[in-house]
């Protein structure tokens, strides 16, 4: 048999394979429920509701190895399931495994009722009430606060706004510096900062005074389009990776279910959050204001642990490392973990480190008891 | 009282001639509307058989349909068919967006190919054997994702995809314009509606809220 033939005979061969294939993931799909693909499953029970915002207690899992409650805060970009994607990736149940007290603010599905809310009601009236409630429940007059991505900005303004409540602000995957993308020299990394630098501030009003919300839908669509390929490869040749595998596909289908669930952005603080931090960089150069008040990252002395990831696409990691050059206090650690900004939390490569790095922290500081008000 | 009496007994009443100029006008705004569908509907059907590529060429159709809905407003008609107008321009405006930003989005693809191409030649001139499908497929995903990402830095890329973005925020709008007439007409309230009482709602939690934490704050401050 000629080279030829047998490159064609092989050609055959992998095209029938994975035809064979899709249709064996198509089957799968098909029979395949919903309710079969379980995301956000740790054990929690609801404490308090504001509107459409609930306060949530984990139940403890362990021996308490931190005393000081700590308090999990996502973005409004995506929910907090994925903290909690699945039992043996969950920064949630690997936390509680260490002994600590987590509590969980979610953001609950805003929708075009919260056009109007502001950074301002999340920061000042949602984690506002969720402090005081914790410190109520648990008897501790300051609590710490672990934000993730948008809840890390949100947290790290709490903590600045209202330093005497927060014991240690640990903050993971948070832009500080909006405009550090143009020291990154990796081309896949900070689009999403260029893009909304292109866009004029106009248009980021129209968007939001059109749909009254910054529309999930619009959001996933600017993520897809910067992994470009592996938006177009998801569907087909991924499923043909993880079809044999029943572990693998679970996985893909629960990451699937997390990224469907892409919550609208309240109107006002999507205004805040593209114009006043990514298009003009407030934050980082003291001139953003909550509730009348200008942020000052300097006031900011509560021990901060900054965690990020090295290959960030969306946060780039010069956009988190700023922080450390902008706080008051003196016990600065920054943490850079290899990953992504999704992959951070739910890779089976990055399982414990994450974790084990928070833990180890917390716990080191909270047997210091010279910091508890 | 003679027929010439009646007559003048009727022109002189108020009411009857109100229902008479009342009826001129209906009439008149009817005429309007079937001037409108019979003179600019096939006109601009037929200008979208002539160029079936949303008008790629420029954007004549939907500048002469603002001018057009952009004229005099009057009061108490035509002014749903001037929003569907102007609905309809935004429509051929954002038409003629996308088609020049899937221009300028598939630009990298022949670069891409290109340069696999020339990848998978090299490979089969060293006398390496044919990769497998799986690692011919990764190269090939390598390269175009390393052009697509390119393409999307470039200037031209993020103008075009602004321009759209612009184009369909603007056709939303008149969309919302001409759901807003039609809920008004039928005496539903409308989205604009929704908005202002959700404001209201809003500023009042936050009145409340910031008298609940001053008196919370006033009743501590009294306790010690």
């Amino acid at each position: 048999m000629s080279d030829q033939e047998d490159q064609t005979l092989r050609v055959a061969r992998d095209m029938a394979a994975n035809a064979e294939k899709m249709f064996k993931a198509a089957q799968l799909i098909a029979n395949t429920r919903d309710e079969d693909v379980a995301i956000g499953t740790t054990p929690k029970h609801l404490v308090m509701r504001r509107d459409k915002v609930e306060l949530f207690h984990y139940e403890p899992m362990a021996e308490a190895t931190a005393k000081t409650p700590v308090l999990l805060a996502y973005g409004l970009i995506g929910r907090y399931t994925m903290a909690d994607l699945q039992p043996d990736r969950s920064l949630v149940r690997s936390l509680l495994s260490k002994g600590l007290d987590l509590w969980l603010i979610d953001w609950g599905q805003p929708g075009r009722t919260e056009r109007w809310l502001k950074i301002d009601d999340y920061v000042d009236d949602y984690i506002e009430a969720a402090v005081d409630r914790i410190a109520q429940e648990t008897g501790h007059d300051k609590i710490t606060l672990l934000g993730i991505c948008e809840g890390g900005v949100f947290t790290t303004c709490y903590a600045a706004l209202h330093p005497e409540k927060v014991k240690n602000l640990v903050i993971t995957i948070t832009p500080i510096d909006f405009h550090a993308d143009v020291k990154d020299k990796a081309a896949h990394h900070g689009f999403l900062n260029l893009w909304t630098r292109s866009l004029d501030p106009d248009d980021i009003d129209k968007l939001v005074d059109t749909y009254g919300v910054l529309p999930g839908e619009f959001m996933s669509s600017v993520f897809s389009m910067m992994t470009p390929m592996r938006s177009l490869t998801k569907y087909n040749v991924d499923l043909i990776d993880v079809v044999d595998d029943e572990a693998k596909f679970m996985n893909f289908l629960r990451m699937e279910k997390w990224l469907a669930d892409r919550p609208h952005h309240p109107g006002e603080a999507a205004k805040q959050w593209l114009k006043d931090l990514y298009q003009e960089n407030r934050l980082v150069d003291g001139s953003f204001e909550l509730s009348g008040c200008r942020v000052d990252l300097k006031s900011i002395t509560a021990p901060v642990l900054n965690v990020f990831a090295l290959d960030d696409h969306i946060i780039p990691p010069d956009c988190s490392r700023a922080l450390g050059a902008k706080i008051g206090s003196t016990d600065y650690t920054e943490i850079p973990l290899p990953g992504g900004h999704v992959g951070l939390f739910v890779s089976s490569k990055s399982q414990g480190k994450l974790s084990q790095s928070i833990a180890d922290w917390l716990v080191a500081r909270d047997a210091n008891p010279g910091s508890e008000a | 009282m003679s027929e010439n009496d009646k007559s003048a007994s009727v022109d002189s009443d108020p009411g009857l001639e109100w229902a008479k100029l009342w009826q001129t006008m209906a009439e008149s705004s009817n005429r309007m509307v079937e001037a409108w569908s019979g003179s600019m509907a096939p006109f601009m059907l037929a200008r979208l058989s002539e160029k079936p590529g949303g008008f790629g060429d420029g954007n004549e159709l939907s500048a002469a349909i603002e001018r057009m809905a952009q004229g005099p407003r009057l009061a108490d008609f035509w002014d749903i068919d001037r929003k569907m107008a102007l609905a309809f321009g935004a429509w051929i405006e954002m038409r003629q967006r996308l088609a020049s930003y899937n221009a300028v989005a598939a630009a990298p693809w022949p670069e891409a190919s290109k340069r696999f191409y020339e990848t998978m030649s090299a490979t089969a001139s060293g006398g390496s054997p044919h990769p497998e499908w799986r690692e011919a497929f990764a190269k090939w995903s390598e390269i175009s994702n390393e052009e697509l990402i390119r393409n999307q830095r470039t200037d031209g890329f993020l103008q075009a995809q602004k321009e759209l973005l612009q184009a369909g925020l603007k056709l939303r709008s008149r969309q919302d314009d001409v759901a807003e007439a039609a809920s008004a007409m039928l005496g539903l309230p409308t989205r604009k509606d929704f908005d202002d009482v959700t404001r209201q709602l809003t500023e009042l939690r936050r009145e409340v809220r910031t008298l609940a934490r001053q008196i919370r704050d006033q009743k501590s401050e009294g306790a010690r």
